[in-house]
């Protein structure tokens, strides 16, 4: 097999989300967070869910949270098939009320050590040529 | 205003044959469950006046192609999404007078939807030479696909509830059994399993392994609701639409509720109170179930939500044998997505089978006196697309 340097799918950046996209780069988490009731959402909407408020700011969480739920994939799709075991989890940010939760893969990490409430961070990859920048999660000592 | 009871039926169901793989296309095969179910019901092709179609991407230029293929008339009715709405809301849009033959058509060829198709697509094409870009939030970006959804989802579970992994794979062990008893199931002929032989099985994304997955194959199904006047001709006693619901919220695989799992349930809990209602029975008339059923923990949960049991003990329920046939709840006797057959978007084949049921033509895996049947539809879990329908024999 010819290797290619990313073939894995990628998200689509589009205009109404740039500041998200554009706060991956700058090594930045940033959800919608509502102006007026105060909830920051995941995964983003242009209305706030509580009131239909239009009055939401993209604002920088912590980039810290823990793990709500995860499993160790042994059998990957497409692109991934050669990347097993490896770890996907949820994390649920302590932003709240309405705390985010995300769903990512881990790095740097020993999968037999994830365990439910694992505290993690947020950390970024740039892929090269394509112009997106995407996240993982990684143990935060 | 209460639910039209026993103003629409079930007349006519059919499956084709189940396979890993079958010669054929999707038309052919649904054409096929078609052309079966109306035998079934003594129906032609042209009493069809409604079209539900089961494909998830159903679009109308789809529907419009299935009403030429049926006759090339105008029908009056349309509708797609998962069967157990699909029946409630054709036996609503029955009564109202809307239409009067409803079909609910499925079928799925050469499209297997699991890692094995995509790895089969790679290797025929082993250079990529772009990222394939998808909808910003999918899962896919992180390696994310069904049976790793639903292990995130068993393990939360695990968690919550101090649920023993072993609670929850005592139901691949049931529905194999029912699968043995079922001719035309794909893993029946394999023969029974032990909850050792799942856990042996090969770990697919933790803790799932390999017997606690869905299979992934070929096959068609189809399904006709009609009117309380035609029901009366047909060949088959009427199996009536007593009641039903339908439930959406969240769970595309992106998003989610940071109370994932909570007392007061979510969309298969609204439908399921909505269907108990409008139908006037209670949760211990039910004589038998048909619930989507894609792993261990979707039952748990189905079960939960539905009122069957209080949240959280689910996985205990499952242990105690229940849902066996000779328990209080038999479910799912012909094995189930795990033993009879997932051919893509199955639950119209639960339908199939509670409605075999109650007519009394399940042979060794007959439920004795099956009088109320209930049938539980589901998209993205519990919490995502759901369908209840409550049925009856008169």
């Amino acid at each position: 097999m010819t290797h290619q340097p990313y073939n894995k799918p990628l998200p689509q950046r589009l205009p109404e989300n740039e500041e998200f996209w554009a706060g991956l780069e700058a090594r930045e988490f940033r959800v919608p967070k509502c102006d007026d009731c105060g909830y920051w959402h995941w995964i983003p909407y242009p209305a706030c869910r509580n009131f239909l408020s239009t009055n939401q700011t993209w604002t920088t969480t912590s980039g810290k949270g823990k793990v709500f739920s995860y499993t160790v994939v042994h059998r990957g799709p497409g692109g991934f098939r050669d990347d097993v075991p490896y770890v996907l989890a949820m994390v649920e940010f302590p932003e709240g009320p309405r705390n985010p939760i995300v769903i990512g893969t881990m790095v740097d990490v020993d999968p037999d050590a994830v365990h439910t409430g694992m505290p993690v961070k947020v950390v970024y990859e740039d892929i090269e040529g394509e112009n997106v920048t995407i996240w993982h999660f990684a143990p935060d000592d | 205003m209460g639910f039209p009871q026993r103003k629409a039926a079930i007349v006519g169901v059919y499956n084709t044959k189940q396979a890993r793989i079958l010669e054929g296309t999707p038309w052919t095969l649904a054409l096929e469950a078609i052309q079966g179910a109306l035998d079934d019901a003594g129906l032609k092709h042209s009493d069809i006046d409604g079209l539900s179609s089961m494909m998830y991407d159903a679009s109308l230029t789809a529907q419009q192609m299935w009403v030429e293929q049926l006759g090339g008339r105008p029908m009056t009715y349309t509708s797609h999404g998962i069967a157990g709405a699909l029946v409630t809301k054709a036996a609503a849009a029955i009564a109202a007078g809307l239409t009067n033959v409803v079909c609910i058509y499925f079928g799925n060829a050469g499209m297997r939807a699991g890692p094995s198709k995509q790895r089969a697509a790679q290797e025929a094409a082993p250079v990529v030479r772009k990222a394939p870009r998808v909808p910003d939030w999918d899962f896919n970006v992180h390696g994310a696909y069904m049976s790793a959804w639903y292990a995130l989802w068993t393990r939360r579970y695990m968690d919550q509830f101090n649920a023993p992994y072993e609670n929850l794979a005592e139901y691949p062990v049931i529905a194999r059994y029912h699968a043995t008893l079922n001719p035309a199931s794909i893993m029946g002929e394999r023969g029974e399993i032990t909850v050792q032989d799942v856990i042996d099985s090969p770990m697919i994304s933790s803790p799932l392994h390999r017997l606690d997955c869905s299979l992934d194959n070929d096959g068609g199904y189809a399904i006709l609701v009609a009117s309380a006047e035609v029901a009366k001709n047909c060949r088959k006693a009427p199996v009536w639409v007593l009641g039903g619901g339908e439930g959406i919220y969240t769970d595309f695989y992106m998003s989610f509720t940071n109370d994932w799992i909570n007392d007061n349930g979510q969309s298969v809990r609204r439908a399921s109170d909505i269907a108990f209602a409008g139908a006037g029975v209670t949760r211990d008339d039910i004589d038998v179930t048909g619930m989507y059923d894609c792993f261990p923990v979707t039952m748990a949960r189905n079960i939960e939500e539905m009122g069957f049991c209080k949240v959280g003990e689910g996985h205990e329920f499952i242990k105690e044998g229940h849902l066996k046939l000779g328990g209080k709840l038999p479910t799912n006797t012909d094995g189930g997505l795990l033993s009879h057959s997932h051919c893509g978007n199955p639950s119209g084949m639960h339908v199939v089978e509670v409605v075999k049921q109650l007519r009394g033509e399940c042979d060794a895996r007959q439920v004795k006196d099956a009088k109320i049947g209930a049938v539980l539809s589901q998209g993205y879990a519990v919490h995502g697309v759901a369908g209840v329908a409550i049925l009856g024999k008169d």
